[in-house]
């Protein structure tokens, strides 16, 4: 298996060390100095790239990073399987013309595909970063229940997310973002059909509905997931981090959110996972106590190396992190994104802003 | 997607379980046979831990979840599924020629289902949800293993699924998908890949810096109230045994450290995710209980005879050491 | 607080001002814990010089260790001992190695390192003889195939991880160098000089950096 960083930073421990302790101490001195912890990087955004699409979006970061997403929609055949409690659905239809969508929307009919240029599609970092985004995406259930059309056509979404440049940072948050922002703005044919009639759809593309029905009055509907980074280093937490960033961060997390349906302030999450920091492999240092061409003593077995290793802990000569996060760390991590005015919040009102704008 | 070329597949459509006559002609014959979690909310499912199965390998470990709900008698099928893991650990061994100079242990995780593990029939050739594992337990170990002290080369961890958990109950399969989400066995084969990987893991004598162990809660949803708010938290949930699985969580747990190497989380959380992971990591302490006393009773069979030698001195020096302390 | 016997990897063995971490144990928060399984060593610590550790730590402290499973009762056989018996073995700087020679180079020859100490490895390691590593004398006038030939077995020692691919490996001491060799015709040779093998049957000599018989 190839590294799974393939942007594995170069790095010296020296300067590993040095940005570790500047982002360990209160407040964090970030790479970007003018950037706060909480800060995201600048980003062009514009969506309704692709014609051929249903919808797209393409955003590039101001590291030069940049992706395109484009969801295209497909109408398919449901396939007609065996039911084993057919019998017992047929006695109460007469109720369930509310909404007969409700709960039969199938995560087979979302289809996601990330390519990450350098990677072959089974790498695990494309696996990875498309799974995250899928499961997210199918988390709430509403998407695939729109999905529907009748019991035996059902749209087939595919969405596909290139990222154009090679990945320089750890590229989950750019494309959930562009993923979210070419979500918003698809739209799929009105239908004119009727019932289990073939479907047969409006050819105005004005009438369109859109996948992610927009506002309508006082009730906030739901909007597709973003995810976003976080890393921990020592006590603070860091948002958005860049790649040099993530070289010495003790635990990434990613966490996808979506709106509240009940409320418009807050976020709910929808999927949490970690991710594996590329920190664990970089080289330690060696101090010069260790090292006969700086004036110490090179020492004489490989036991006695590693007491020395240990015993270097806390003296700032760069050792890779071990263990995993704290838990009040994750804990703290999840409450500023999701609290009223957090990170989530942010990104999504930025997001539908540019849409509106 | 690439496809196996080697050998004569079955076709690609996979295979379903059988449906026998009885269960269509009598819905309700059919919900009499769902199996319901016997066990209190904070109860685990017990488990059976082996270490050095695999002669050849330089660490090994075996794992295996009975299932929990006894078998009827009226049917065929099994009620609930158990979970049947192997894990190995080759190496440390060389990298091979072409990999550029690593500073520390190199880490390759592949975790692969047997083609009968699942009802539905799995390839030989690596699919994404076993990728995407894969990925999941090496972010676990990485944090773990202490990667500095093994430089310049490579282990490998190869994680065998005999027997998977499913995501649902078989009688549920025809709405597969009704719940948000899905691939709630996802998250107990994880768990228990993780517990299994340690346990071959310090068998191998890698330096690790704790025993790491998975371990799975679950927030279900009542079916019978009508209450869309009765929601209950379980840990080590059975995904058989529960009609509507809202949110799920599995955790790595360094249990010595208080800390998480590994989460994976999906579902509808809400905003507060904390009790959801409290609880997959009282599961991971659960089962941290059973690996140590299994480690440890194997480690006594291997040094028995170092130890029997070293005893009287040991005792002597503990003596000392509160002689002065 | 008395050592526990036996730990397991993360196990609390004492605090870092009463113990020194030795093999199978790390730090964390200033405390020491096992990092692999086995039984706890205390051993008295070699008199650190105070050049490498703080002058508080003069004084002497015992140093903790876990010992690995004693690897002769493994024997990597498929009716073994089962797996986790062998510690896992890589070669380490200092090292006496024991390998066989693969190929010979204009600068440097390659061989695989079969034995590390008295532990047979499970799979071959890599190593590289330079040219200037073989002999401590005349440096200059060293020529490969004046010192080796492939399937040679030699005895040496690792003065570097090396590159990536390979492990450097020394030969430049007098216990060190070829311990077996087979002439032209195939047959084993006598070592005669500290530059020489000879046939027993023909008599023919040829040249090798012989290793000093014990």
């Amino acid at each position: 298996m190839a590294p799974q960083q393939a942007a594995l930073v170069n790095l010296s421990p020296a300067e590993l060390s040095f940005l570790r302790s500047s982002l360990a101490q209160t407040p964090p001195i970030r790479l970007d100095v003018t950037k706060g912890p909480r800060d995201f990087r600048s980003m062009r955004a514009e969506y309704d790239v692709l014609p051929g699409a249903n919808g797209s979006a393409r955003i590039a970061l101001e590291d030069g990073t940049e992706a395109l997403v484009g969801v295209k929609a497909e109408v398919e055949r449901s396939p007609q399987r065996p039911s084993l409690g057919a019998h017992g659905e047929d006695v109460d239809m007469g109720d369930e013309d509310v909404d007969e969508s409700t709960g039969k929307g199938q995560n087979g009919w979302v289809e996601m595909s990330v390519e990450v240029p350098g990677f072959r599609e089974d790498d695990s970092l494309p696996v990875f970063l498309a799974s995250m985004l899928k499961e997210s995406l199918l988390a709430s259930g509403e998407l695939k229940d729109r999905l529907y059309i009748n019991a035996r056509f059902h749209w087939k979404l595919y969405v596909d997310v290139l990222l154009l440049s090679p990945a320089l940072s750890y590229p989950l948050a750019l494309l959930s973002m562009t993923t979210h922002l070419a979500l918003l703005t698809t739209d799929l044919p009105a239908l004119k059909s009727e019932k289990d009639e073939d479907p047969l759809f409006d050819d105005d593309w004005d009438a369109a509905v859109p996948l992610y029905p927009k506002t309508a009055g006082k009730t906030t509907t739901d909007k597709p997931p973003v995810i976003i980074l976080a890393m921990a280093v020592g006590p603070n937490i860091i948002f958005d981090p860049c790649k040099e960033e993530l070289a010495v961060a003790d635990a990434v997390l990613a966490v996808a959110c979506t709106n509240t349906s009940s409320s418009s302030t807050g976020a709910r999450i929808v999927s949490i996972r970690t991710i594996d920091p590329p920190s664990h492999l970089t080289p330690p240092g060696i101090p010069n106590s260790m090292n006969s061409a700086t004036g110490g003593t090179a020492p004489t077995s490989s036991a006695d190396a590693l007491t020395q290793r240990e015993l270097l802990a806390s003296s700032g000569v760069w050792t890779p992190p071990r263990g995993g996060m704290k838990r009040n760390l994750i804990s703290q991590v999840t409450k500023m994104v999701v609290e009223s005015g957090g990170i989530a919040e942010e990104v999504i009102s930025a997001l539908a802003a540019i849409e509106v704008g | 997607m690439n496809t196996d070329r080697r050998r004569n597949n079955a076709p690609p459509g996979g295979t379903s379980a059988p449906v026998f006559a009885r269960t269509i002609r009598e819905p309700g014959y059919l919900q009499s046979l769902r199996p319901r979690r016997s066990r209190g909310p904070n109860e685990l499912r017990r488990i059976f831990l082996q270490p050095s199965i695999i002669p050849s390998a330089s660490g090994s470990a075996y794992l295996e979840i009975p299932t929990s709900s006894t078998p009827s008698t009226s049917t065929l099928v099994p009620p609930t599924s158990s979970l049947k893991i192997t894990a190995s650990v080759q190496g440390p061994k060389p990298l091979p020629r072409s990999a550029p100079f690593s500073p520390s242990l190199l880490l390759t995780t592949t975790v692969k289902f047997a083609p009968f593990a699942t009802r539905n029939r799995r390839g030989y050739i690596r699919d994404t949800t076993e990728r995407d594992l894969g990925v999941h337990l090496e972010t676990a170990l990485r944090g773990v293993i202490i990667g500095e002290r093994w430089p310049k080369s490579g282990v490998e961890v190869v994680v065998t699924i005999l027997e998977g958990d499913e995501d649902g109950w078989w009688g549920d399969s025809a709405s597969e998908g009704s719940a948000n989400g899905s691939g709630w066995g996802l998250l107990n084969v994880l768990a228990g890949c993780i517990t299994v990987a340690s346990a071959a893991i310090t068998d191998a004598g890698i330096d690790c810096v704790d025993v790491i162990t998975g371990g799975v809660a679950a927030i279900t949803r009542n079916p019978d109230s009508r209450d869309q708010k009765d929601l209950a938290r379980l840990l080590d949930p059975c995904p058989a045994e529960h009609k509507e699985i809202v949110a799920a969580c599995a955790v790595a747990y360094l249990a010595s450290r208080d800390e998480i190497t590994e989460i994976w989380m999906k579902g509808d959380i809400g905003a507060d995710p904390d009790a959801l992971i409290e609880g997959a990591t009282h599961a991971a302490v659960g089962s941290l209980a059973v690996v140590k006393d299994v480690l440890l009773e194997a480690l006594q069979a291997k040094f028995q005879g170092q130890l029997e030698v070293k005893e009287s001195g040991v005792k002597r020096k503990a003596g000392d050491v509160d002689m002065t302390g | 607080m008395s050592l526990p016997s036996l730990a397991l990897p993360g196990q609390l063995l004492g605090p870092t001002d009463k113990y020194l971490p030795g093999p199978g144990t790390h730090i964390h928060e200033q405390q020491i814990y096992a990092s692999i399984a086995g039984p706890v060593i205390s051993s008295p610590s070699k008199s650190h010089s105070s050049s490498t550790t703080t002058s508080s730590k003069s004084k002497l402290v015992p140093l903790l260790s876990i010992s690995r499973p004693p690897t002769t009762t493994t024997d990597p056989g498929i009716l073994g001992t089962g797996s986790g018996g062998g510690a896992p073995l890589l070669p380490a700087i200092d090292d006496t190695i024991l390998g066989r020679i693969t190929r010979l180079g204009a600068r440097f020859a390659t061989c695989e390192i079969l034995v590390i100490g008295d532990t047979v490895c499970r799979e071959a390691f890599q190593g590289q003889i330079r040219r200037e590593d073989i002999r401590a004398t005349e440096k200059d006038k060293i020529k490969i195939e004046e010192s080796f030939r492939v399937g040679d077995l030699i005895r040496g020692v690792v003065i570097s991880l090396g590159d990536q691919s390979n492990y450097y490996v020394a030969t430049d001491r007098n216990e060190f160098g070829v311990v077996m060799a087979r002439s032209e015709e195939g047959r084993l040779m006598y070592p005669v000089s500290w530059r020489e093998f000879r046939d027993p049957v023909s008599g023919r000599a040829e040249g090798r950096k012989a290793a000093k018989p014990f």
